[in-house]
């Protein structure tokens, strides 16, 4: 079993952490109703798509704060990576050319998916036929290639 | 011969000579009649009333931007709460995709003399839309003037007995053809042989067609409605009616009550009397925005979707101020970078005026009730803030001797002593404005602030924010040049806005006025279909007499 480390315990976060906790805390209740939400009537591919939408949501978030807004200092954009409050995996993958919106890390593996490729939802829309409507497996993104 | 363009954008050619127009250009000249000047009617703007007729029109207007939006901005929708801008607020569907735009193909398919007002014809297009055509001025308007009415009902009202009439017609020739034969749809034979053909209606044929105002120039001392009533469809009337056009109507009525004014708009709105509507420039739109985030307490480090989701700026006029989503959320973004850095900015201005809010804050955070002064001293003298120099060692002692003997009150003393500290904040520095997390310094720097525990401490003071009043308009230490220039060029921008506001209800309600109108003559055209259809064969003539004798005293 795990210590179970006080809250008080826990070393502070960086200062500016006061400016954000309120939205931080609107993700986290978020992420526990969608984990809680029941998945009877959900198709069983389709049921974490809440999840890795919140996170994905979340991770943006720190992610605009840090390098777009400039709103947070580079102590706090790390303890949040620290924290999991983003996902560090997937914001190196945005700061790299053609994967700015990438919805997840999933959707760039090739060996799960069936045809040995990306997801289809990595199809630029201007390469899809009469705005063929995706919804894709894994996460439930509907496109996210750079030029959509 | 030149070419026109009616307002649908299709063009066709008119004949000065002989005030022919068609839209195909005709090889020879047409044989003209004999051209009786036409009086010139001048077009009131003000006396207008709006098309009610917009089949093949019905998207609702509200939609299209949102689409563009989540379009470009969206990878999820679905799912729960929003997902980079998805969340719809109101009733729209959360999985509500974007829509291929209605391809306008619109153009004029049939014409008709307005009875009474000879240089007036009433031309209908392929999607059921109508405009006004002035052959005399060989202009076009969507918007039909108040003075046609009377005209266009007597015309609809009299196309209604026509198509009565045909349908009898068709009754009869059916009755008496082989039974197979009742199954195509057919005029009486004399009309077929005119007729362009239903079967190619859509196609080449109707295209010919030539829009006269002949019956204006021989229509002579009878009344065209009446005679329409009571003798057959004339030989001059260009168009033929079919079942097509009754179903049309049905259609048309049918669709017509379940709109809004706004969904039925027909492209009207480009015609209102230009400059009564002072355009706002989208430097000042920004600002208008950028306005209403600031008075809602927005905070800037809030992500977009927490404010779609609230959707409690919505209702605000200035809302509208920006057209489209993305420019609501270019600009959010814009005035957030700016907010935050202004109050960095100043945060770091005020911890540098007074050191005692870092190290208040530093001491919330690290004194322990174990430790003695020196030894807390010993322990975190490292810290920047034990070794700012522009506060007295002294001073740093006797605020850790008292929060620490504060830590040991109730917490009732502690909440109540809070809330004498709020209380005590002057309007100007302490309003409904006021972020949590950029409070005034003469909280920041008070040993009652920072007592309780800071989670509910925190959630006091928002509490507590909520119940204050708005910041007081005017803050006179403020009232430097700049000041006066930016809250007149705020009353300027909130100005505009407004007005257009009411340029836009007043739009509104005359649409509905006219819409009002538009189903009062549908009823009317309603029940005269509902009768129309219930005259027996034999029962025609009379009941058309009957109608006739109707306006006359008996
Ligand atoms: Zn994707
Ligand atoms: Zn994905």
């Amino acid at each position: 079993m795990p210590a179970i480390r006080h809250a008080s315990k826990r070393k502070a976060p960086p200062a500016g952490f006061t400016d954000i906790e309120d939205d931080l805390l609107i993700f986290s209740n978020k992420m526990k109703d969608a984990e809680n939400a029941g998945t009877d009537n959900v198709p069983r591919h389709a049921v974490h798509w809440p999840i890795f939408q919140i996170s994905h949501q979340r991770s943006r978030y720190v992610y605009e704060l840090y390098y777009e807004k400039e709103a947070i200092s580079k102590q706090l954009y790390e303890w949040l990576l620290k924290n999991g409050y983003a996902d560090a995996m997937l914001i190196a993958k945005w700061k790299k050319t053609g994967y700015e919106k990438l919805c997840c890390l999933r959707c760039v593996q090739t060996k799960e998916t069936n045809f040995n490729s990306t997801c289809i939802c990595r199809v630029p829309k201007a390469q899809m036929k009469d705005n063929q409507n995706v919804e894709c497996v894994s996460c439930g993104c509907r496109g996210c290639a750079s030029s959509d | 011969m030149e070419k026109h363009k009616a307002p649908t954008g299709h063009s066709y050619y008119y004949n000065a000579a002989t005030k022919q127009s068609t839209y195909t250009r005709p090889v020879a000249p047409p044989v003209a009649g004999p051209v009786a000047p036409s009086p010139v009617t001048p077009l009131d703007p003000s006396q207008s009333f709006l098309q009610y007729q917009a089949v093949g029109n019905s998207i609702p207007s509200a939609g299209p931007n949102f689409n563009n939006f989540s379009q470009q901005q969206g990878q999820f929708s679905g799912g729960r709460g929003g997902f980079q801008g998805q969340s719809q607020h109101g009733d729209r569907p959360a999985n509500y995709r974007p829509r291929p735009k209605p391809q306008p193909n619109d153009k004029p398919k049939s014409s008709r003399p307005i009875p009474g007002h000879e240089p007036w014809a009433l031309v209908q297009t392929k999607y059921g839309r109508r405009f006004v055509f002035n052959t005399a001025k060989n202009q076009s308007y969507w918007r039909i003037p108040d003075k046609l009415k009377d005209g266009i009902l007597a015309l609809d009202q009299s196309r209604i007995k026509e198509k009565a009439e045909a349908l009898e017609k068709e009754k009869q020739v059916n009755s008496e053809r082989a039974p197979g034969a009742a199954e195509r749809p057919a005029l009486e034979p004399k009309e077929a042989a005119q007729s362009h053909g239903e079967g190619e209606d859509e196609s080449a044929e109707y295209e010919e067609l030539e829009v006269t105002d002949d019956e204006g120039e021989e229509g002579g001392e009878e009344n065209p409605s009446k005679r329409q009533k009571t003798k057959e469809p004339s030989q001059d009337e260009p168009v033929e009616f079919d079942e097509d056009d009754i179903a049309f109507q049905l259609a048309a009525m049918g669709q017509e009550y379940g709109l809004e004014p706004g969904e039925y708009d027909d492209g009207n709105l480009e015609e209102w009397d230009e400059g009564a509507v002072e355009e706002i420039s989208y430097e000042d739109s920004a600002y208008l925005f950028k306005d209403l985030l600031k008075d809602f307490g927005i905070n800037p480090y809030s992500p977009w979707e927490k404010l779609i989701e609230e959707g409690k700026v919505f209702d605000d006029i200035r809302y509208t101020a920006l057209n489209t989503m993305k420019a609501r959320k270019e600009v959010w973004e814009e005035w957030s970078r700016e907010k935050i850095k202004l109050l960095r900015e100043l945060r770091a201005k005020e911890e540098k005026k007074d050191p005692r809010i870092p190290y208040l804050s530093f001491l919330q955070k690290n004194a322990n009730p174990k430790l003695y002064w020196p030894e807390f001293k010993r322990k975190y003298k490292k810290e920047a803030e034990m070794r700012d120099t522009s506060m007295a060692d002294k001073d740093r002692e006797k605020f850790y001797r008292d929060h620490i003997n504060r830590l040991k009150l109730p917490q009732s003393t502690l909440k109540s002593d809070l809330l004498s500290l709020l209380k005590a904040q002057p309007a100007s520095t302490f309003n409904s404005t006021t972020l949590s997390s950029h409070l005034p310094p003469t909280i920041l720097a008070d040993i009652r602030y920072i007592s309780m525990d800071a989670g509910s401490r925190d959630a006091l003071i928002d509490t507590f924010i909520t119940t204050l009043p708005p910041p007081p308009e005017s803050v006179p230490e403020e009232e430097t040049e700049e000041a006066i220039k930016e809250i007149k060029d705020r009353e300027r921008r909130q100005k505009a806005l407004e007005e257009r506001g009411r340029l836009v209800a007043e739009e509104k309600r005359r649409q509905q006025r006219n819409l009002e109108f538009g189903k009062g003559r549908l009823r009317v055209e309603e029940a005269e279909i509902a009768r129309a259809m219930n005259v027996t064969k034999k029962g025609l003539k009379n009941h058309l007499m009957t109608e006739d004798s109707g306006d006359k005293p008996s």
